[in-house]
């Protein structure tokens, strides 16, 4: 009872720091971030916003000009369309590449620039202690940045509405995947996750930056690749539905795989070469008038197979995505917060 | 109670021990000068203390049996780091609120009226203050948590002499109206030597001497005597022998304080200063007794 009795009350009954100070912390330590980031996806919202009622626009502009088409006068007007939206120019690569960015720059300095200029000597000698500084300094501007992110992905996506309606891009490519839903909200936690560990390890902001979107781009490089086969693709005979992500195509006869080669000889017979990109040029002028390759080969049999992912199966690579990545920041994070709490110096 | 208690605390970086065999016990209630040359351990021994490092040895407790780095230990210390790190980019009334809302406790009123007192502007950014300021405001901030231990780490390196009496007449003001005791590290022992009362002496990271001030002048004598070193004397130990002309000069520890002085020698009382560079000296030279010209 007296080894009890003489430990100090304020030991065993210490109140920790009450939350709404906490949230004081959070807001004034990282409310530069905070403006920084909403200025700039105020700034893209805004691009997207006035292009988008354009594409939104010119598409109501089109009527019933829309795919199968079958005039020529349409085919003209549909042409103009996709040549001035179906591009997005740099804002493509950016929009991709914008989780990658943004979370390491908002996530490296977090605890690094703390390390680097030394203040952590004054934040994790308060009464609060080290934990819960972290808490509050990672946790809120974590979940608001992913929350921004995502509502430039709904933008994102309202934007591009039109075109995929149209069937001039898909949910699934590689570009608006990554851009768009929830994967958005995952990949921007992943790179600030990544971010605030660096910042704990490099203890300098800069390398800390660098090697996360270096290490964050190597990993979104290799998820592109490896999403058409997270399930296994459908096939079909022909051109596979409006919006799914086109994997691979082949030819076939009698229910078998036909090589490449065997398709090019037999198009050659009518001056027509295969090329690269799956189009075909009529070669030699001697033929009487250019045949449709397409339309000869399905003439004689062969039948074109194409195996794709559907757009129906979007929302549940998006949720995959989603789940990964998040469960990749939960470990980096959770790896993070053990780092701080073991850190001597 | 005793602020701080060590019992063969040691921290190793790598191969080398920045800090070894440390043990002390430094009571409440007192100013505590560490003292001891650049990279003797002294900003080793105060990040053990104040929980921002942990122990490669030994044991180490706070505020009575409190482990560092705990809530109730980081609750009740008070810190100034070296350099005096803040937010550069905050307002001195956003430092003033970011340490009171990363506290349990936290004296907003004291905290304005001893900043209203130094005329540091709320507005000014923290990073625009002069260096003294900047101390000060640092050290307001440690105050207005009413820590029971003030740990200061080389404070007033960086600071004209003005500013380093003006701080420290805030720490000593804090200790007779809080209670408040203060650890406060140095290279320069002479403006702690009116102000300490209790002395840690490092170097290569080890203790040389620990004790109240007092105590430790009571117990060292200068003996001055014209027939050369006496090295072996059952009254003291040598500290150090300092041959100057036909004298030679050395400062001693009694072995008690009644202890009778041999016949012919004479001896006078030694000043803090004196008494740290004599150990200071002496332990960049090996230990036991020392003669001029050992090998160092």
């Amino acid at each position: 009872m007296t080894t009890l009795a003489s430990v100090p009350a304020s030991a065993a009954t210490i109140r920790p720091v009450p939350r709404r100070q906490l949230a004081w912390v959070a807001w004034r330590r990282n409310r530069a971030t905070v403006y920084g980031l909403g200025a700039l996806l105020a700034a893209l919202g805004t691009y997207l916003l006035v292009t988008g009622l354009q594409v939104h626009a010119a598409y109501d502009d089109l009527g019933s000009c829309v795919p199968p088409i079958t005039t020529d006068a349409c085919r003209v007007r549909w042409d103009a369309f996709i040549n001035g939206y179906g591009q997005r120019g740099l804002t493509g690569p950016l929009l991709v590449l914008l989780p990658g960015i943004v979370g390491a720059v908002v996530g490296a300095p977090l605890v690094g620039r703390e390390l680097e200029s030394g203040v952590f000597r004054y934040s994790w000698t308060q009464g609060v202690g080290r934990m819960r500084w972290a808490v509050a300094v990672i946790l809120p501007i974590a979940v608001l940045t992913a929350a921004m992110m995502g509502a430039l992905g709904l933008l994102v996506a309202w934007r591009n509405g039109p075109l995929l309606e149209a069937g001039a891009a898909q949910r699934l490519d590689g570009s608006t995947f990554p851009t768009t839903g929830v994967a958005v909200i995952g990949w921007t936690l992943l790179a600030l996750s990544a971010g605030v560990l660096a910042g704990l390890l490099w203890r300098r902001v800069v390398p800390a930056v660098a090697s996360t979107f270096a290490a964050w781009f190597g990993l979104a490089l290799l998820a592109s690749v490896r999403r058409p086969h997270l399930m296994t693709p459908l096939t079909s005979m022909g051109e596979p539905p409006t919006g799914s992500l086109d994997i691979a195509n082949y030819w076939t006869k009698n229910g078998a795989p036909v090589s490449a080669s065997e398709v090019s000889s037999v198009l050659e017979t009518v001056g027509v070469q295969m090329r690269e990109d799956g189009f075909s040029a009529h070669v030699g002028g001697g033929s009487p008038a250019p045949t449709d390759p397409i339309i000869y080969l399905s003439e004689h049999g062969y039948i074109q197979v194409h195996s794709y992912q559907p757009d129906s199966r979007y929302w549940t690579f998006q949720w995959i995505e989603l789940s990964w990545l998040v469960l990749a920041s939960l470990v980096l994070l959770g790896l993070t917060f053990w780092l701080i709490r073991r850190r001597s110096i | 109670m005793n602020v701080i208690e060590t019992h063969d605390l040691g921290r190793r970086y790598g191969a080398t021990w920045a800090l070894q065999e440390c043990s002390l016990t430094i009571p409440a209630g007192h100013l505590t000068a560490l003292v001891g040359p650049n990279g003797a351990g002294k900003t080793t021994l105060i990040n053990l203390v104040i929980g921002l490092s942990t122990p490669s040895a030994g044991e180490l407790t706070v505020l009575g049996d409190l482990r560092p780095g705990s809530l109730p230990a980081l609750d009740g210390i008070g810190f100034v780091a070296q350099d005096v790190p803040l937010y550069r980019g905050f307002s001195v009334a956003d430092m003033v609120s970011l340490t009171r809302n990363l506290n349990r406790t936290f004296d907003v009123d004291y905290a304005h009226e001893r900043l209203a007192d130094l005329n540091i502007n709320l507005r000014r950014r923290a990073g625009q203050l002069s260096g003294g300021q900047r101390a000060q405001l640092a050290l307001t901030l440690a105050l207005a948590r009413h820590p029971r231990l003030l740990v200061l780490d080389e404070p007033t390196a960086s600071l004209d002499p003005l500013a380093r009496h003006d701080f420290m007449a805030t720490v000593m003001a804090a200790m007779a109206d809080d209670g408040v005791s203060v650890v406060l590290s140095s290279h320069l022992l002479s403006e702690l030597e009116r102000v300490a009362d209790h002395l840690v002496l490092l170097s290569d990271g080890r203790i040389r001497l620990d004790g109240p001030v007092d105590d430790l002048l009571a117990e060292h004598r200068l003996v001055t005597t014209r027939s050369g070193p006496v090295s072996t004397h059952p009254a003291w130990d040598v500290v150090e022998s300092i041959a100057a002309g036909a004298q030679t000069q050395q400062l001693v520890r009694l072995r008690s304080p009644e202890v009778a002085l041999p016949a012919g020698c004479d001896a006078r009382p030694v000043g803090i200063e004196e008494l740290a560079m004599a150990y200071l000296r002496s332990s960049t030279r090996g230990v036991g007794p020392v003669l001029e010209g050992a090998h160092r």
